[in-house]
């Protein structure tokens, strides 16, 4: 029961599926069943999330903050693992500390007088990249990140039915 | 001015920095007879305007006494003697709020637009207007408490424009973006506040951060039990899950569901769907 031409190929759910898709195929192939230890399992997970969230970042590309800011962090913590001593790494986790430091001082002179200032703060946290944004911009990235999210959900849903049968 | 004072109807402080232009004065004299197509028994408030007004400018010009007794014949003339005292903006503001105060308490629409678009030829603003349909009812509640009604204007009158335009564009824009978040995530409610609405929608990003690490979980679980390294069969799988989710897309779609491309409150909606 193909119905192809209901599906858009280049819509985010797709991209997403076959990103992710590929990750998984490239995590298993890499690991064995030989992972039966807590550690190993949950290193694993570890892999699957950070592909999902990554397929799902890639899929966006940098045209939303919080993708933009989603990749970043992947990055300097891939650094972080390969190479613990790198210039490269520094220099990235320097930028991202000023860069939250002068997030943090705009943040708390980011008074607007509209008043939703704590749940502001909290969904800031939420998003990721949000501590750069105004309140209407982190409505905005909210509720692109709502609807990627939701596509995440689903499409990993099926997988997870798929592979439970 | 005693009088007027005693009335308790109007502080003058709002006026204090109005020029008088003959333009206004005439406009005014335009609205003036309008209102008075109202039923003047119904409301004192009526006779209430321009004196206060004229108490107010009078304590501008420091002249009273005979003035002020001519514009309480005048007010049950409809005509409005030559006297170029009068304002800016502020004052037609009021004096089309508290007509449209008395248009909504009388429900005669038919005065509060014609008096908007003489408002707009002002040159007031429209948000002013649109603030004002908002605070129309709570003028009517404060019809006995004036004083809360100056303090509201004389915020707004005090605020450089600029600034206040800047704002209010900026908090529309804040709950446009909030409606439409409000149709994205379930359980918003509309009578719901700004602050439950946020709250709302940081429970569904966190519940849905929650999922996507659950599934995570469920694929390292699943993927444990499973060994395959094949091509053919992740290729397999992944027509199985274009078509799967082709299936669902059309469901969805069928069933109205505001999905993946629906987002069309965005004004970068189009980014999302084909690209």
């Amino acid at each position: 029961m193909n119905n192809p031409h209901h599906l858009n190929p280049t819509s985010l759910k797709s991209r997403f599926t076959t990103r992710f898709l590929r990750a998984l195929t490239k995590i298993r192939a890499q690991k064995p069943i030989s992972s039966s230890s807590p550690t190993e399992i949950f290193r694993r997970y570890r892999r699957i999330k950070v592909a999902a969230d990554k397929s799902m970042a890639y899929s966006v590309r940098s045209r939303r903050i919080w993708s933009k800011a989603m990749l970043w962090k992947l990055r300097s913590r891939s650094y972080r693992r390969q190479d613990p001593c790198s210039g490269r790494r520094s220099g990235k986790t320097n930028q991202a500390i000023m860069k939250k430091s002068s997030n943090e001082n705009t943040t708390t002179r980011r008074e607007d007088g509209v008043g939703f200032v704590e749940e502001a703060d909290e969904l800031r946290q939420l998003v990721p990249g949000g501590e750069t944004m105004n309140l209407c911009n982190l409505l905005d990235e909210t509720a692109h990140y709502i609807k990627c999210l939701t596509t995440q959900v689903q499409v990993m849903k099926k997988i997870a039915d798929f592979y439970s049968f | 001015m005693a009088d007027f004072s005693a009335q308790s109807y109007r502080q003058p402080f709002p006026f204090l920095d109005i020029d008088p232009t003959m333009e206004s004065l005439t406009q005014f004299a335009e609205l003036n007879p309008q209102s008075f197509i109202l039923d003047n028994s119904a409301f004192n408030f009526q006779t209430f305007f321009p004196l206060s007004i004229n108490d107010s400018l009078f304590s501008n010009q420091a002249s009273e006494g005979e003035t002020m007794s001519g514009f309480i014949h005048n007010s049950n003339q409809s005509s409005v003697s030559a006297q170029p005292i009068f304002s800016a903006k502020t004052e037609m503001e009021e004096i089309s709020n508290k007509r449209k105060a008395l248009d909504i308490s009388e429900s005669s629409s038919g005065n509060s637009s014609s008096t908007s678009p003489q408002v707009s030829e002002t040159g007031i603003k429209r948000r002013n207007n649109s603030g004002r349909g908002k605070r129309a009812k709570s003028n009517e509640k404060e019809m006995e408490k004036p004083k809360e009604v100056v303090h509201v204007r004389a915020r707004r009158g005090q605020a450089t424009d600029s600034h206040s335009l800047a704002e209010r564009v900026r908090r529309g824009k804040i709950n446009e973006r909030l409606r439409c978040l409000q149709d994205i995530v379930p359980g918003c409610y509309k009578t719901m506040g700004m602050a439950l609405m946020l709250d709302e929608i940081i429970n569904y990003v966190q519940s849905l951060q929650n999922q996507v690490e659950f599934l995570s979980m469920k694929l390292t679980a699943a993927s444990t039990y499973y060994d395959f390294n094949s091509e053919s069969d992740a290729m397999e799988r992944m027509q199985r899950e274009k078509a799967e989710e082709a299936k669902e897309l059309e469901r969805l779609m069928r069933e109205g569901y505001v999905g993946i491309g629906g987002v069309a409150c965005f004004h970068s909606s189009s980014t999302y769907g084909p690209l």
